[in-house]
């Protein structure tokens, strides 16, 4: 019976040197039609993880399975597609005949060439020599060549580096139809809007471990209640010991966040008013992923 | 069969390896023909001019220009190795190359198989455009145009042949173990067109220099193309030899070892060694 999970791996690490710990003890699945997304600062170990999920790197210790295979098994690289890091192609040849040279390799008909090319709307520059792409070309390619097999697991690593806005947003639409249905999609990015956009499931690296994984709700600890009282320290003794609220913080002198079931929020305000306490504004928030990324991984923005 | 495809892809549309073909065949020639011959009609009045007029015609093609191969040829297809794999770690295509489908030894063997065709034509043209020169030179000088027995030529093209890929996989060693294309060159040139030349000359003087002379590649070079009739020895001018030659055998033989060695050693690194990215 063909497992759920299309990549699974345990303990998975990568030493470089002794004392250079690129991933460390990585234990992570993805499951079968999600599109899961791998985040985490740079220098977290994402590439060097998605390198051994292809075969490229050796782990040093730790197992993995990939489509139900160990990683660069040919039969398992048949069923997928992948971009990693920078597009590389050989600079003198036309984009179309960088897909011959990789359908040759792949044992894929030219007959896939031309559709590929025109999902990502390259035919027009096809004869065009890769040293002349610009960078968002270079990724489209990167992208077609990804698709030429029509894969069961696409693996991208930041396939939006380079494209202007518009670019992105075609990207990640692209993205997310490419992740409908069977096909799983392994995106692996620091930009967190887009993962925020484009995944089911999401796992946060930090110094080569998984810190934390789930779904967007998960991750954000579900939707918050925020309240504008005065005064802003006796709602939140109030609140404090009501049941439901699980937590609560002050954010600015008048505004209160505090995590409880939105349906609360009548027993709340009657609560409250009838303490004395002025309430201005009660509405459902919810944490943005980058405020969970940046508390998970320690990372301090210098300007909001 | 389809890497093979594709790899021939790459090299038949790379300009480097038309460089490469075109600047081998004109040095070939130059020094093979076109010297030997300006020599041979500036000079009416040194010793041996007959014997210079007599190399330079059509029956003596084989040994005439199979001289020039341990030298420039070899010198030529190393770098058109060494273009062929270091440019794979250079440009991060191997990374791309390597998640298709191919295995990393059927990849790599179909890169070997690719240089081994490739070859041929450096093999082909530079004995045709000889051809071409010695005959032009028969018809000035009224010479008869005798061909080469066809076993000779056979034997000329093969060794010729053998002679590149020993030169051409020593190329892809150095890439893979360099991980690019501008360390290897030049390690590559100073070792073929420098170093060798170097021990074998003291090899005169040496006895231990002349004994590892003979496990080199431009001695043994010389000693295959020895086989062939005609002189190799020079003591002046590029590519000149005069070294100790070995045996055919014994210079079959060491050849066949480098290759295995060659390609087995780059084979080994390129399977074991994790692919990062570009270098």
């Amino acid at each position: 019976m063909p497992s759920d999970y299309v990549i699974e791996s345990e303990n998975l690490t990568k030493r470089y040197r002794p004392h250079i710990m690129a991933v460390d003890g990585l234990d992570m699945q993805a499951r079968r039609g999600e599109v899961y997304g791998f985040v985490g600062p740079n220098g977290a170990g994402k590439t060097t993880a998605l390198r051994m999920f292809l075969g490229l790197v050796r782990p040093s210790s730790g197992s993995c399975m990939v489509l139900g295979q160990k990683p660069g098994a040919p039969d398992a690289l048949a069923r997928i597609g992948a971009l990693v890091e920078t597009p590389a192609f050989y600079p003198y040849l036309s984009g179309r005949n960088n897909l011959r040279v990789l359908a040759r390799h792949a044992g894929v008909s030219y007959s896939r060439i031309e559709p590929v090319l025109e999902e990502v709307e390259l035919s027009g520059r096809g004869n065009d020599r890769f040293k002349t792409y610009s960078l968002g070309m270079k990724q489209r390619l990167g992208m077609a060549a990804a698709l030429l097999k029509d894969p069961e697991l696409l693996i991208l690593d930041e396939p939006t580096n380079g494209l202007d806005p518009a670019g992105m947003a075609e990207m990640r639409h692209l993205i997310r139809n490419l992740g409908q249905g069977n096909r799983t999609v392994l995106l692996s990015s620091h930009l967190m809007g887009e993962l925020e956009q484009i995944c089911d499931r999401i796992g946060v690296v930090k110094d080569g471990k998984i810190v934390a994984e789930g779904s967007l709700d998960e991750l954000r600890h579900g939707t918050r209640l925020k309240l504008r009282a005065k005064p802003v320290e006796k709602a939140r003794e109030l609140l404090a010991s009501l049941d439901g609220v699980s937590q609560t913080e002050i954010q600015d002198p008048d505004i209160l966040i505090i995590e409880a079931d939105p349906s609360l929020a009548a027993d709340i305000n009657r609560l409250l008013v009838g303490a004395g306490i002025d309430v201005s504004e009660l509405t459902t928030t919810q944490n943005s992923l980058e405020s969970v990324f940046l508390s998970l991984t320690g990372e301090v923005r210098s300007h909001e | 069969m389809n890497s093979l495809l594709a790899e021939l892809l790459l090299l038949r549309r790379r300009t480097a390896t038309w460089i490469l073909l075109g600047f081998w065949t004109t040095i070939a020639l130059l020094f093979s023909y076109v010297l030997p011959y300006y020599a041979y009609t500036a000079n009416t009045n040194f010793h041996g001019r007959g014997i210079v007029l007599y190399v330079l015609l059509p029956q003596n093609l084989v040994s005439t220009i199979t001289a020039t191969f341990p030298f420039f040829g070899g010198t030529m297809i190393l770098i058109l190795g060494v273009l062929s794999m270091g440019s794979e770690y250079n440009w991060g295509t191997l990374t791309t190359v390597l998640v298709q489908r191919d295995s990393r030894l059927k990849f790599f063997l179909a890169k070997i198989a690719a240089l081994a065709i490739a070859i041929v034509p450096f093999v082909l043209l530079v004995f045709l455009l000889g051809f071409l020169t010695s005959s032009i030179i028969a018809l000035r000088e009224d010479q008869a145009i005798i061909l080469p027995s066809l076993w000779d030529l056979v034997r000329a093209l093969s060794i010729g042949w053998f002679l590149l890929a020993v030169w051409a996989s020593f190329g892809v060693l150095l890439a893979v173990l360099s991980k690019g294309t501008a360390l290897a060159i030049g390690l590559g040139i100073i070792y073929g067109l420098v170093l060798e030349g170097i021990i074998s000359s003291f090899g005169r003087q040496i006895d231990l220099l002349d004994q590892i002379s003979k496990g080199l590649l431009r001695t043994n070079g010389y000693s295959l193309i020895s086989t062939l009739g005609g002189s190799v020895t020079a003591e002046v001018g590029p590519g000149g030899f005069s070294g100790t030659t070995v045996s055919g055998t014994q210079a079959s033989i060491v050849f066949g070892v480098y290759i295995l060695l060659f390609v087995a050693i780059s084979a080994l690194v390129i399977r074991l060694r994790d692919v990062t990215g570009t270098s």
